[in-house]
């Protein structure tokens, strides 16, 4: 039993979640936090440059 | 020969520019390791959800009233499976549609449930050496249907003030013939985990087909109230949601949007609706590179400049 208790997640979430309402909405919060970290790695990926960019630029 | 005039919406012009070398293995490589690292520190951190199986058994000890109310439901016919229609059975007015489009008739009784019959019934009629409980099943069955319901309403109007001691279920009415020991029974079976078993269909090896338990439980008061303690109703956008804290289906928010407006949350066929709707959105995303106007939405929107830029300053 030990030995299986070994393998539990160090922070489950097991617990109710919390939800968000606004008029018809409702979302829960782990929901908005991967929609958020979503939008931010789409806009991240817009605006960072790309890897090995200057050593193509050497190149030329 | 005429020369075809240049469609910016559809037409690519010529690259006449040096090309760069590209080494879509080392970064798809890379992507995947990323992935499976953040797959294992997540697994470690949070775990997934490990929800405990609903039976038949847990909600009857749970709640043995909301059981024997739902058995009762079962045997009358009020309950959800007993007046569905097809696929389940043969319920005049029932069935979604789209407009004259009649789907659930077409498909028809694919999955005879007799509610009565399936729920209560049969699973009785299985119990070994039970002399009281045989009588009074044979009493119910060769009694004609007037009075089958009226034992059936005598129970059902005792049964707002049931109550359970010593474990039994208690109706106070002398007007219900057989019930009172069919649906105490029951509960009792059910409380053992003996209706479980009885209600897996088996036709082969092994009873994968959980159909009746399911459609027993979901007619249920107790099964209704833990999925919305979870948020996982229809009307809670219960789609997109997961047990516990864990995050859901976040990308299945169109698909349960529509079941937050009407004429979607309030028209019985609104599965159907949403079916529809979402198909015709499906069509529109599928053949995007075919409708003017919108298939220049991303040109003119220019994004692709933001993440192209080097090579846009380049050659200015």
């Amino acid at each position: 039993m030990a030995f299986l208790l070994s393998f539990a997640a160090l922070i489950p979430l097991d617990n109710l979640g919390h939800y968000i309402q606004w008029h018809i909405i409702e979302i829960s919060v782990a929901n908005l936090i991967v929609m958020i970290l979503m939008v931010v790695t789409f806009i991240v990926a817009l605006v960072a440059p790309f890897p090995g960019r200057s050593r193509r630029k050497e190149n030329r | 020969m005429s020369k075809k005039a240049f469609r910016p919406d559809v037409d690519a012009p010529k690259w006449k520019g040096g090309y760069s070398p590209y080494d879509i293995i080392k970064e798809g490589t890379i992507a995947l390791v990323v992935i499976l690292v953040l797959t294992v520190i997540f697994a470690v951190v949070f775990g997934s959800p490990d929800e405990k199986a609903i039976t038949v058994r847990t909600w009857s000890n749970a709640d043995p009233i909301d059981f024997a109310t739902t058995a009762l439901s079962e045997l009358n016919g009020t309950s959800t499976s007993a007046a569905y229609g097809a696929p389940y059975n043969n319920v005049p007015g029932t069935g979604q549609a789209m407009g004259p489009l009649k789907l659930e008739q077409w498909v028809g009784v694919r999955i005879p449930i007799n509610a009565a019959q399936d729920f209560v019934i049969s699973p009785l009629k299985s119990l070994p050496d039970q002399p009281i409980l045989d009588q009074n099943l044979k009493t119910w069955s060769t009694a004609s249907t007037t009075t089958q319901n009226s034992w059936l309403s005598s129970y059902g109007k005792a049964a707002t003030k049931m109550k359970v001691a010593k474990g039994q279920i208690v109706v106070n009415t002398t007007s219900a013939g057989p019930l009172p020991i069919m649906i105490n029974d029951l509960t009792q079976m059910a409380r053992s985990g003996a209706l479980d078993q009885a209600l897996v269909t088996g036709h082969g090896f092994y009873t994968t087909d959980y159909t009746k338990p399911l459609l027993f439980l979901a007619d249920s008061g107790y099964l209704a109230n833990l999925a919305s303690n979870q948020h996982l109703t229809g009307d809670q956008w219960g789609m997109m949601n997961e047990t516990g804290s864990y995050p859901g289906q976040a990308w299945l928010w169109l698909y349960t949007f529509w079941y937050q407006i009407a004429p979607f949350n309030t028209s019985a066929s609104g599965d159907a609706l949403v079916f529809a709707t979402m198909g015709v959105l499906s069509l529109v995303l599928l053949f995007v590179p075919f409708i003017p106007g919108l298939r220049s939405i991303p040109r003119k929107l220019k994004i692709y400049r933001l993440i192209w830029r080097e090579h846009y300053q380049d050659n200015k």
